[in-house]
């Protein structure tokens, strides 16, 4: 009986131990965002809840995982049944999640005709755009190159004066498909088809940007021998690389490097169609987590409402140098009289939204390594075509 | 010390063998220490550039802005205030666990015994990314998310498997007439534990300690289930927010990396005289 | 910041109390009210079972619960029509066979590389670190200073050593890179060929493993006692014949758990290989990495859950064969010898 006692005993020990801290979470709203330090938006964002709990009287938990972590984590937390209210982040991630049945439509939440296009399937809003943009385009080093090309054939000329003695023409990132999305827009190609799910990457456009891309190292010998992210960085921040193609990112650490020296232009047209280069564009978004009790709702509701006012946008604009996803402050003269800003939104209207469906991975996971071939080994560009559409017909089937 | 003496004590090895010696050690430590020393110029650089195609470890326009700009305007000391809270706490509460579990190991027989010995191994077998769905299941069902005591909790079992087959390998070689004699002295058995066997194994549980630190010190996949948080988060979470989908901020990123590498260090230099005796007498005297 | 202290504080202190509060109360049940001889045993591993129990060995059993499942993006729920079935786990195990693992590679080119990773590595750990903590355990100056530093690599987390090291293998800026430069050879591609890439990840892991496997061979060294050395010296033999028949196998006890361990580890080695490959050549995956793939960023859960059973039963037979080949004697002979002494005492 003694025993059994002290059994009892110890439950009543241990319980509270094991009990709090989960209970105060039912009544905050949980904000996962992919926002970090690398430009101190996270700051700012934690500012903004800040405001509207004074306003309101509602506070917003935010927690800050990076993209990568955010799509894992999301996904696992809700099999585990406790996802997080609403999200801040990149267009990627709406098509696993739509899939997975994770998202809410939120047709109600905003008001479409204001904003710029945001992810829909079957007609259907799943998010909410916060900004616009995430588009790659050309900036240059004025030091080495006088002016802004028109065309490619322009921009080579520019790219091969200056290339020599350590120095060289264009840096970019060959390592990512990202960064061959654009020129494949300007030779007239498509990664997928009009019903935005069957790649069709076994094209002649898409054969001619990869001979463009190989004749930029092999031809023109204007681009270092190799690559990445990193080393396209360094290059042209050491003044080594007169042009770099890099997204609107990067825009407001190489105006702290180059000041006034800093170039911006669109992606030169490419002479043989007259088109010009088509970058993805994407940008933040709002998602919504289905099930959600109608009180959360609406005071999701009401903090995206205050997020995404003229006057908060025109803050993100000035502070992070991104467009903005209302209109009206789009077309206003904060953007228009910003040189930096007006030529990253010139470059913007040029680009395609970025598909949000899931086969979007299978096409990249194809991509990159016939990408990479063509570069690096000098495989035919016929061959790493043909190579791209079976690997990505065959990914999109394993998504089945 | 002159050069004579430096070349010609104690054992008769020529100074030719001596100086080859040395010149393989001297080679080896450039090896080993040079990577860590380009993530310390990284974090001397200015305006975040990762790569440098300058060979010198100290750039000509060096700065600590970097180090300032983390202890100043980031919560990296928060981070690493809850880093180090967590860490000894918990790796002090998983050394004991262990201690006494694997004194029982060692010391008993018991049912099931043997198949705990090789669920002990079995356990380091599992891929741990696959344990990341499982345990944030678990963890959101006991209501441990975003909690100290979850995290506590799960920190203190980490490194236990491990930590016990030192320990157990250590335990087995001290000689059981010392027990016999605290027995006779009329302590009970588990006075024993605590006054004889645990002074002995100093050593042992050093290295078990510093494994445990390592461990649950540079932890990514535990922190990013359990402390969700901003004002919980440790240091590994920290740093991840500097990196972004195509941005990283290098130069800060590698400022906080060599003053998180700081507490590792001194632990490690502190108990290096433990550590190198410790796997000593624990499993060849016996 | 001070808040956080003493709310650490006051839960280490309950989750300390709690542990010793039931230590107790199961010591006192199992020994007054069961009279059960062996209370004190079961009391000191009881919270190192429970703990294992529930945060290592309750997320392994889901695992295999998982593999049941044709979890993946599409069926994540079961309203969403996740379904758990014998035959699923068939076809899941099938899949490993017969379904390419990543993009392109099936499993046996990947488990192959994944044994030769592990051979490499292992073998390079073991005689760099036998041979580091040979010219350690010298009586020389400087020792202590050496021992620092080759040791250091230890003490930095591997992810940022992860990092430093894809900038060294950087194919303008790597050091490697730069030196070979200067002597006008042509440069090497580390990250983007797929041998080469192989080899970085492979220097790479050279380096960060060796420190831990010199620290418990030193440990081992050091305790071998030098009169084995004199009565070898007295017999005349070879400096070589000293290795194997002194050296060897008086650090049997220490070298067979580590060995064992360093395979385990580096079989299933993710930050090296994942952090290294961030050009996903497919010609670098080994399983642990293409089983990440395979779950978090194609979401074949149900898929990756057999994958890493399958795994986890290739490390188990490699493990127990090493056990049996290598007889780790001195410690598990005695061993029964030992507990009997222990009961009686």
């Amino acid at each position: 009986m003694k025993s059994k006692i002290l059994v009892f005993f110890l439950f009543v020990c241990i319980l509270p131990v094991f009990a709090g801290g989960a209970s105060e979470d039912q009544n905050s709203i949980v904000l996962w965002t992919n926002e970090g330090e690398s430009e101190q938006a996270l700051d700012w964002l934690n500012t903004l809840a800040a405001r509207f709990e004074e306003q309101t009287g509602f506070a917003l938990e935010i927690v800050s995982k990076d993209t990568e972590a955010l799509r894992e984590d999301y996904i696992s937390a809700s099999i585990a049944g406790a996802p997080p209210d609403f999200l801040w982040t990149v267009n990627d991630h709406a098509g696993p999640f739509k899939t997975a049945g994770l998202l809410d439509v939120v047709n109600d939440m905003y008001d479409a005709d204001v904003f710029v296009d945001t992810v829909t399937f079957n007609g259907d809003a799943y998010a909410v755009p916060i900004s616009a943009g995430n588009h790659l385009m050309l900036l240059y080093n004025k030091n080495l190159i006088s002016s802004a090309p028109n065309d490619v054939n322009e921009f080579i000329d520019a790219a091969e004066s200056i290339t020599g003695d350590g120095v060289y023409g264009l840096v970019y990132n060959q390592i990512e498909p990202f960064w061959l999305v654009p020129w494949l827009g300007g030779f007239g190609g498509q990664v997928f088809a009009e019903d935005g799910v069957t790649p069709t990457l076994n094209t002649s456009a898409m054969v001619d940007t990869l001979a463009f891309l190989s004749d930029l190292k092999t031809v023109y010998g204007i681009v270092p021998e190799e690559s990445d992210y990193g080393t396209a960085d360094t290059l042209f921040k050491e003044g080594k690389a007169g042009f770099i193609v890099n997204g609107d990112w990067s825009l407001s650490d190489y105006v702290s490097v180059f000041g006034d020296d800093l170039g911006i232009a669109p992606l030169p047209m490419i002479n043989k169609t007259g088109e010009y280069p088509a970058p993805y564009t994407s940008g933040k978004y709002f998602m919504v987590t289905a099930g959600l009790a109608e009180e959360k709702r609406e005071l999701i509701k009401e903090f995206i409402a205050y997020a995404l006012s003229a006057e908060v946008q025109e803050e993100m604009v000035s502070a992070f140098k991104r467009l903005p996803a209302r209109k009206s402050v789009l077309d206003s003269p904060l953007v228009a009289d910003d040189p930096i800003l007006a030529s990253s939104g010139k470059q913007m209207s040029y680009g395609t939204p970025m598909p949000s469906v899931i086969e979007m991975r299978a096409v990249w996971d194809a991509i990159k390594p016939e990408m990479n071939a063509v570069l690096f080994s000098g495989k035919s560009p016929n061959d790493a075509a043909r190579a791209m559409q079976e690997t990505a017909e065959a990914g999109i089937q394993n998504l089945q | 010390m002159t050069i004579r003496q430096f070349f010609f004590s104690r054992r008769g090895d020529s100074p030719f063998k001596r100086i080859l010696i040395h010149a393989v050690l001297i080679c080896m430590c450039i090896i080993t220490v040079y990577p860590v020393l380009r993530i310390a110029s990284v974090s001397i650089r200015p305006s975040n550039r990762l790569l440098s195609t300058d060979m010198a470890i100290i750039p000509e326009d060096a700065t600590l802005n970097n180090y300032v700009s983390m202890l100043v305007e980031r919560d990296f000391l928060q981070w690493l205030s809850n880093s180090l809270l967590l860490t000894i706490s918990t790796s002090l509460i998983g050394v004991s666990i262990a201690a006494s579990s694997a004194y029982a190991i060692s010391r008993w027989y018991f049912p099931g015994r043997k198949l705990m010995i090789i669920t002990l191994l079995a356990t380091q077998m599992i891929p741990g990314a696959m344990l990341l769905l499982p345990l944030y299941i678990i963890a959101t069902r006991a209501g441990l998310i975003n909690t100290w005591h979850g995290t506590i909790f799960a920190y203190s079992v980490t490194a236990v498997p491990f930590s016990i087959w030192i320990l157990k390998g250590y335990y087995d070689t001290i000689p059981r007439e010392l027990e016999q004699a605290g027995l006779v002295d009329g302590l009970n058995r588990f006075q024993v534990f605590y006054r004889v066997i645990l002074p002995l194994s100093a050593p042992a549980l050093a290295i078990a300690l510093l494994f445990n630190f390592t461990q649950i010190w540079n932890d990514f996949l535990l922190a990013r289930i359990f402390l969700q948080s901003p004002s919980m988060i440790t240091w590994p979470l920290g740093l991840a927010r500097l990196q972004e989908q195509f941005q990283t901020q290098w130069g800060l990123f590698a400022a906080g990396a060599m003053m998180v590498s700081v507490p590792v260090m001194a632990l490690f230099l502190f108990s290096a005289r433990w550590l190198i005796t410790g796997l000593t007498l624990g499993s060849v005297k016996g | 910041m001070f808040r956080n202290v003493t709310n650490v504080g006051f839960t280490v202190l309950a989750v300390v109390g709690a542990i010793v509060l039931m230590e107790v109360l199961l010591y006192l049940f199992l020994h007054k009210t069961l009279k059960f001889r062996k209370a004190l045993p079961i009391v000191l591993i009881a919270p190192a079972v429970i703990g294992i129990a529930v945060l290592i060995l309750y997320p392994i059993v889901y695992t295999f619960v998982l593999s049941f499942s044709n979890m993946n993006l599409s069926n994540l729920r079961v309203s969403s029509g996740l379904s758990h079935s014998i035959g699923q786990f068939f076809t899941n195990i099938a899949n490993i066979f017969t379904v390419p693992i990543l993009k392109q590679q099936y499993f046996f080119p990947i488990l192959l590389r994944t044994m030769l990773w592990t051979a490499i590595q292992v073998t390079f750990h073991v005689s760099i670190g036998f041979f580091m903590a040979v010219l350690l355990n010298r009586p020389m100056r400087l020792r202590g200073l050496y021992r620092a530093l080759l040791l250091f690599p230890w003490a930095v987390p591997q992810v940022i050593a992860v990092l430093a090291f894809r900038g060294e293998f950087n194919y303008e800026y790597g050091y490697i890179n730069t030196i070979l430069g200067y002597f006008d050879i042509e440069k090497i591609r580390w990250l983007t060929d797929g041998v080469w890439n192989f080899i970085a990840v492979n220097i790479t892991n050279i380096w960060l493993g060796v420190p831990f496997m010199a620290i418990i061979l030193l440990g081992g060294l050091q305790s071998i006692n030098p009169t084995f050395y004199d009565a070898a010296e007295i017999d005349g033999v070879s400096k070589f014949q000293r290795l194997t028949n002194v050296t060897i196998p008086l650090m049997k006890p220490v070298m067979v758990p580590a060995i064992i361990l360093g395979v385990v580890w580096t079989f299933n080695n993710f930050n090296v290989p994942y952090l290294l490959n961030q050009n996903e050549l497919e010609t670098t995956d080994i399983l642990v990495t293409a089983l990440f793939r395979a779950a978090f960023l194609e979401f074949r859960i149900g898929f990756a859950s057999a994958l890493a059973l399958i795994i986890f039963l290739i490390l188990l037979s490699i493990s127990l064969i090493l056990l049996k080949v290598t007889k780790p004697d001195i410690q598990f002979q005695s061993e029964k010898k030992r507990l009997k002494e222990g009961e009686t005492l």
